[in-house]
């Protein structure tokens, strides 16, 4: 058996007397692709940002290949304080909200942290950044105000600032929630890419179109806790459980 | 008794000799202000210490609920009880920027609330953390939704300084005093006194449309 790439064990987290998450474990292999599903509050997004310690759990691990991020003891010493920067630093995130810099220009959103983290020169940084800017296609963007892009390219903006950093791992949380439908297939099509160049990727997502075709695995979450998890057909077609099923009779009403 | 205009040319020059102090004492104690207040700002957002939270609010009612006038010969006649002893100018900026940096802590705090906390979690998901956050991320943020009252604020302190006058720092207000009671004059002598104070705050006053233009070209 292959050791695993990502590892989240038994991990706890409440907000107050709520479950946010109990006992979930999640083995992520090199390339691959998770989905997770599941109904609001359910705690998936909390799941994702317990990965990169945004949300440190209250009791539980995190290991991405074969080294503990974060700690497991609540507290953080100054060396875990930096291994973490460093851990983040190769682990991308996207933001339902995209979260892109408004003081800063499409460009100078890329480059910033490839110059503050990586201590990368700056016309280095920018000559990777407008070949990365051309990836997600705004190469015609690279002046631009964040306040003057739609939506669609506020997140791929986002994404190319994630993926300026060299990420070995990208948690993207509901990347298309907060987009207008018909700008919805341009994020998913640079997605798309990075799954074909074999990105190991956390999604939270609705869009099941985009989790059964791209998804290795779909993760279906309920209150805090893994129901089902496996293969897009398996889950998506045949459920196990009444939960699931539900789910996604909900899911297709939505569709009428 | 009529209005002599030629006492206004005679004053003038030390008039705006005196204009210059007031704008050094203003500007030096606005900026130590901001340094003190976004020092604290930072302190306060980071650390979230029960302790020193609690001192800062206590500081800020402190500031907010005595007059100036009272704060400014406190720190000159009281700090030297205690062997600190000032003299006028250094007590003077002392006192602005004690003074202002209780404003500026509220205005920056306006300005930090505005700035989503997705900010935050977009940089640190990136390895941005510490100074860089701050420095590079957030506080050019801050300060940019902050500047309307920023400027307005530093109004405000260019008036305060000429309380100052008070513990004898030679300002604008303190010439003025001078001049008019030497000549007698103190109608041609306060208006002139009242037109440069105006000129001042108009022009920064003014400011703030530029600044305000300035970065909002920057974003749209």
């Amino acid at each position: 058996m292959k050791p695993n790439f990502l590892e989240i064990i038994d991990i706890n987290k409440k907000f107050g007397n709520i479950n946010a998450l109990k006992n979930v474990f999640l083995n992520v292999s090199k390339g691959e692709v998770i989905c997770i599903i599941g109904p609001s509050g359910c705690g998936k997004s909390t799941l994702l940002r317990t990965v990169n310690w945004l949300t440190p759990p209250d009791s539980g691990k995190v290991i991405l290949k074969g080294e503990i991020i974060g700690s497991d003891t609540g507290k953080m010493t100054f060396e875990q304080n930096n291994s973490l920067n460093a851990f983040r630093a190769r682990i991308g995130m996207v933001f339902q909200q995209f979260n892109v810099w408004p003081h800063l220009n499409a460009l100078e959103n890329v480059v910033r942290a490839q110059i503050v983290v990586r201590k990368i020169m700056r016309d280095e940084a920018e000559k990777k950044a407008i070949k990365i800017l051309n990836e997600v296609g705004l190469k015609d963007k690279i002046d631009e105000w964040p306040d003057n892009l739609s939506g669609g390219q506020k997140q791929r903006l986002a994404i190319a600032r994630s993926l300026a950093m060299d990420p070995i791992l990208m948690l993207l949380d509901e990347p298309t929630s907060a987009l207008d439908p018909e700008l919805i297939g341009e994020v998913l099509s640079v997605l798309r890419n990075l799954v074909n160049e074999g990105m190991t990727m956390l999604i939270v997502t609705h869009e099941l179109g985009f989790a059964s075709r791209f998804g290795d695995k779909i993760v279906f979450m309920d209150a805090g806790e893994i129901i089902e998890s496996g293969p897009p057909n398996t889950i998506l077609k045949s459920p196990k459980t009444e939960r699931l099923k539900l789910f996604l009779e909900k899911l297709s009403l939505t569709s009428l | 008794m009529k209005f002599d205009i030629s006492y206004i040319f005679d004053a003038l020059p030390r008039l705006l000799e005196g204009a210059l102090i007031t704008l050094q004492v203003a500007i030096l104690g606005f900026c130590f202000s901001i340094i003190l207040a976004t020092f604290i700002t930072i302190v306060k957002t980071s650390f979230n210490s029960r302790i020193f939270n609690g001192f800062i609010a206590f500081y800020i009612s402190f500031i907010r609920g005595t007059p100036l006038l009272v704060q400014i010969f406190l720190i000159y006649y009281v700090l030297p009880v205690f062997g600190l002893n000032l003299a006028p100018f250094p007590a003077g900026i002392l006192a602005i920027t004690l003074n202002s940096a209780a404003f500026v802590i509220e205005i920056l705090r306006g300005g930090l609330a505005s700035v989503p906390k997705g900010q935050f979690e977009a940089a640190k998901s990136l390895g941005i953390s510490g100074y860089a956050l701050w420095w590079k991320i957030i506080l050019p943020q801050t300060f940019i939704t902050s500047i309307p009252p920023l400027v307005n604020e530093f109004t405000m302190v260019l008036k305060a300084t000429a309380l100052l006058s008070v513990i004898t720092v030679v300002e604008l207000m303190r010439v003025s005093q001078q001049i008019y009671s030497a000549n007698y004059h103190p109608v041609e002598v306060l208006s002139a006194t009242f037109i440069i104070y105006f000129l001042m705050c108009f022009v920064v006053s003014r400011s703030s449309v530029f600044l305000e233009q300035r970065f909002k070209v920057k974003r749209s």
